[in-house]
Parts: structure tokens; sequence; C-alpha cells
């Protein structure tokens, strides 16, 4: 089991790099021929590691996508065009070079930002950019979004299908589009750490690697100085401040530990300080993002030594300037939580009369979680109880419903 | 230990009117070869040039285009390599896949000037 879940580390951190390395030699219309080539020495390599992962396995990867590269050439050989790259003696050299750390990571780089693509369908980008880049299987990508894994081979299917029809090259975007496209890029990895926060299901392992792969995919692009910027500084600070709470969200049964109730000395301090640092870079920067909002109220939770010494006020400012930028029902939830906490119940009631709770999809659950905070805080225990249920009935993961159900118990016995 | 550049030179692969599978098989041993070099630490870098070649000469500065079918023989690329001596470095080069289609190896000392 042990070496199992390695092999999928592994592979997962392999599949991104052979990919995109692949697309870089042999172009993107043949991204189909080259996720099987990929898929075949995974299927290889596990039958072969049953017994024993090599110590070297970095390097065997390597091995085996230049045996890869060969075996295209050969598939490919009524592709003239591609195959010319072949005619010259010393053009190994080249292809070799493309295996060097700096060039690896250049191409999975492109390979983000064709997978966050504007022509590609928003809902599609996020199920693409995790199996292309992130190597997570499609079962996966469905566990982790909330997905039946129809549906999310249905979305590979149409971003691949999108690629070929509107001819997407495998470039970094040019100077003129850079921002707008980068913009795009960290939406989406935001998307990608978000849905492994959030999702408290018990595959707490995908969980994990949902927000590593988003702080790895944050990294690799600070890596580069055209995409240093305020906001890709401040999403990084951002994840770093998230993840370092990651340990202390959840039991070892998985049940959910809410804000208030964790111990905050789990809290990850490496990761503090990374986020802290990143947020000081982000500010040296013109540019101004949701991100530095965001990592500014993290901040302000992290900072409190205790959930009662959680300075609300400044959150609730924080908040507002949120609101501004960026309009939705997580943001006016989150700002009706804060004025319960302020003790301020009647402002929380006027933003929760506004709200839809089916905007949330299937986060509905914390709409009616927030409206049983409220009818706690102003005494009404039966209406609160009652939302409680609308919640247990629309939340779709056991850790949560476990949560709201303890915390509707422990009201029936007031 | 010094650098040294190791040159080839040679006809490219279509002019000998290889098949694609024997391409790909001397793919194979390129890669080999750069896989032992990078084992032993010896290589620092490489390129591969295009055949494209552009031969400016005389106080005229006449530039003539030269197709490498025309030119028997054409710099196809480098290595860049780090060796005790010419000997070592000669050795290092005895893995170059292309002798047995005529193509060659220059061998050559990088020159640096050190503070006397």
């Amino acid at each position: 089991m042990q070496n199992q879940q390695l092999i999928d580390h592994l592979f997962r951190h392999q599949y991104g790099k052979m990919v995109s390395i692949l697309i870089r030699i042999f172009g993107l219309k043949h991204i189909e021929l080259i996720e099987d080539a990929v898929q075949d020495t995974f299927a290889k390599a596990t039958v072969q590691w049953r017994k024993k992962v090599p110590d070297n396995a970095e390097a065997w990867f390597t091995t085996a996508a230049k045996n890869r590269v060969i075996d295209l050439l050969r598939k490919l050989d009524a592709d003239k065009s591609r195959i010319e790259k072949l005619n010259y003696s010393a053009s190994a050299i080249a292809f070799n070079n493309l295996f060097e750390k700096e060039e690896i990571q250049d191409s999975e780089l492109r390979m983000i930002f064709t997978a966050c693509h504007p022509k590609l369908d928003p809902k599609d980008q996020i199920a693409f950019a995790l199996k292309t880049i992130g190597g997570f299987s499609s079962s996966e990508i469905a566990t982790a979004l909330l997905l039946k894994p129809e549906t999310v081979k249905k979305r590979l299917t149409r971003a691949k299908q999108t690629i070929l029809k509107r001819k997407l090259n495998f470039e970094l975007p040019a100077k003129k589009q850079l921002q707008s496209r980068l913009h795009n890029v960290l939406e989406v990895v935001y998307l990608i750490f978000n849905e492994g926060f959030h999702s408290n299901h018990n595959k707490l392992l995908v969980r994990k690697e949902l927000c590593g792969e988003a702080l790895r995919l944050t990294k690799l692009i600070l890596r580069k100085e055209q995409f240093r910027c305020g906001a890709s500084y401040a999403l990084f600070s951002l994840l770093c401040l998230n993840s370092s709470r990651l340990g202390a969200k959840v039991d070892e049964n998985f049940n959910s530990i809410d804000l208030k109730n964790q111990d905050r000395s789990k809290w990850y301090l490496p990761l503090i300080n990374l986020g802290v640092n990143a947020l000081e870079k982000a500010n040296e920067y013109p540019d101004f993002s949701t991100y530095h909002i965001e990592a500014a109220i993290v901040t302000e939770h992290i900072k409190a030594p205790t959930f009662e010494a959680t300075n609300w006020k400044q959150i609730l400012e924080l908040y507002k300037q949120l609101e501004q930028h960026q309009e939705n029902t997580i943001v006016s939830l989150s700002i009706a939580v804060v004025f319960i906490q302020l003790n301020e119940p009647q402002n929380a009631y006027l933003i929760l009369q506004k709200l839809e709770p089916n905007a949330l999809e299937q986060r509905s659950y914390l709409f009616y979680g927030v409206k049983a905070k409220y009818y706690h805080c102003v005494g009404n225990i039966d209406k609160a109880i009652s939302y409680l249920n609308t919640a247990i009935e629309s939340v779709p993961n056991f850790a949560e419903k476990t949560y709201l159900i303890k915390k509707r118990d422990a009201l029936l016995t007031v | 230990m010094k650098d040294f550049m190791l040159i080839f030179i040679g006809k490219e692969y279509t002019d000998l009117g290889l098949s694609p599978e024997q391409m790909q098989e001397r793919m194979g041993k390129w890669f080999a070869w750069n896989q032992k070099m990078q084992k032993e630490g010896v290589v620092k870098h490489g390129e591969a040039l295009h055949p494209e070649v552009r031969q400016i000469s005389g106080p005229n500065r006449t530039v003539t285009d030269l197709t490498a079918a025309e030119l028997k023989e054409i710099v196809g690329g480098y290595y860049m390599v780090k060796a005790k001596d010419l000997d070592h470095a000669c050795k290092i080069a005895q893995d170059f896949p292309d002798y047995d289609l005529g193509n060659t190896v220059e061998v050559r000392e990088v020159l640096v000037f050190d503070e006397m």
C-alpha cells in the first residue's frame, strides 16, 4: 500500500512534466497520442515497480520520456513537418536540452497557460489543468471537484477538442496579453487550491495534494521574472498562510474542526513565515489584487493568539474592501459571520435577507449554516435547529455533515 | 579540469538517405551517450545547429547561401565537456554515434588566459 502511494505520488509529479515536454516537441495537435504514450509508460512502471521502486525514479522517467520521443517520431512519421527535426545529425542534442531543469519548467509553464487559455470553457480549465499539469486521474479529479467521473471525462474531451479546433499554440503569452493571461492562470490555481482546502472528504490525501499542487504551480510561476507581480506574490502568500492551517482543520477521524476550536499551536510556522514574506513582497509591486485582501484577512486570524482575541473590526474592514472588488455570495456570507462575531446580528440579518442560497450551488449548506448561527445568536434555538437540518440535508460531503450534526445535537440539548 | 569543445562535422542524416528507423536508432545512441556523459559529470552543455549555412567572405563581405547538400561537410553541433587533457577529451568523444557514417569529431581545448 505504502508503495502504491509512493508510485501514485511519483506519477502525479512526472506526468505533467512528460506531457509538457512531449507537447513542446510534437505540438498540441498530438495531445491525445502523447497522453496515451505517457499513460503507457506509467502502466509499464507500475508493473515493474510492484516489488521495489527504483532509487532514481526521476532518472527512470527522463529515460522513459526520451524513449517516448523516439516512439512518437516513429508514430508521427507521416507528419513530415515534425520528422524534419530529426534530419540533423546532432538534433538529439537539441531534444536533450529540453530535459534540462530550466526547460522542463518552461514547458510546464506553457502547459499551464494552455490549460488556462481564455478560449477554453472556464469549467473545463480546472479539470484539464489538474489532468495535464497535476497528473490527477479522472476519478481523482471527480472526487476532488465533487463531480461525476463522466462529467470530468466530458470536460477533458471538450478541452482537447477546443485546443484542436481553435488551433491553440504551445507558447507563453505575448507581452500585450501577459497581464490578462496571467490573471486567468492565477484564478485557476486559486480555484484548485480552494477545492483542496474546502472539500473535506475522507480522501485527505487528494485534498492535500490539490493544495500542494496549487502551491507548486504558484512557485513555478514566480520563478519567471515576467510573471512576478503583486497578484502572483499575494496569491502565493494566501496559499501559504491557508496551507499552514491544513493540519489543524481536521482531527484524526477526518472530522472538521472550525476555526474557533482549532489548536493554534498546530499551525505550521515555516509556511506562515513564507506567507508573511510573500505578502511584503507583493506590496512592493504597483498592482493590487483581491489576493492581497484575502491574505490580509488570513493574516488577521493567524495573528490572533486565541479565537477570542481576533480583531473582527479589522477583518470587517478588509471584507468590505474585498466586496468592492468582487461581490459574491461567499464574501457576503463571510461579512454576515463577522457581524455575528461582533455581536451585531441585525446587520448580519440584513445581508442574509438579500442572499440567494442557490447561487452557492453545492455549497448552499454554508448559507443555511450561517442562518443557523444568526438564529442561535439571537436566541431562537428552534429556528437555528431547523436551519441546521436544512444544511445537513444539502451538504455533499461526509465530514461536513458529521460536523453539522454535532452542532445540531448540541443545540437539541440546550 | 579544462574545457573542451567537441565539434561534430559531417553530412546530415537525410542526405545520407537514412530511413526513419535508422534515424531513431541513432537518436537513441545520442541520448545514451548524453546520459553517460551526464552520469560522469563531464558534459557542460551542447547545441545542435540548423543546416542552413550562409557564408560571408572576402573584403566585400560577399554572402553566399549554401545548402547542406552542396557541402560535403557541415558542422552539425557541438558539446562542451570538462576533461583532464586532450587525451581524456578524445576518450569522451569515442562514443560519438556517427563515425560509421563517415562523420567526424574535432576536439579542441578552450583557450583560457590565466594570470601569470
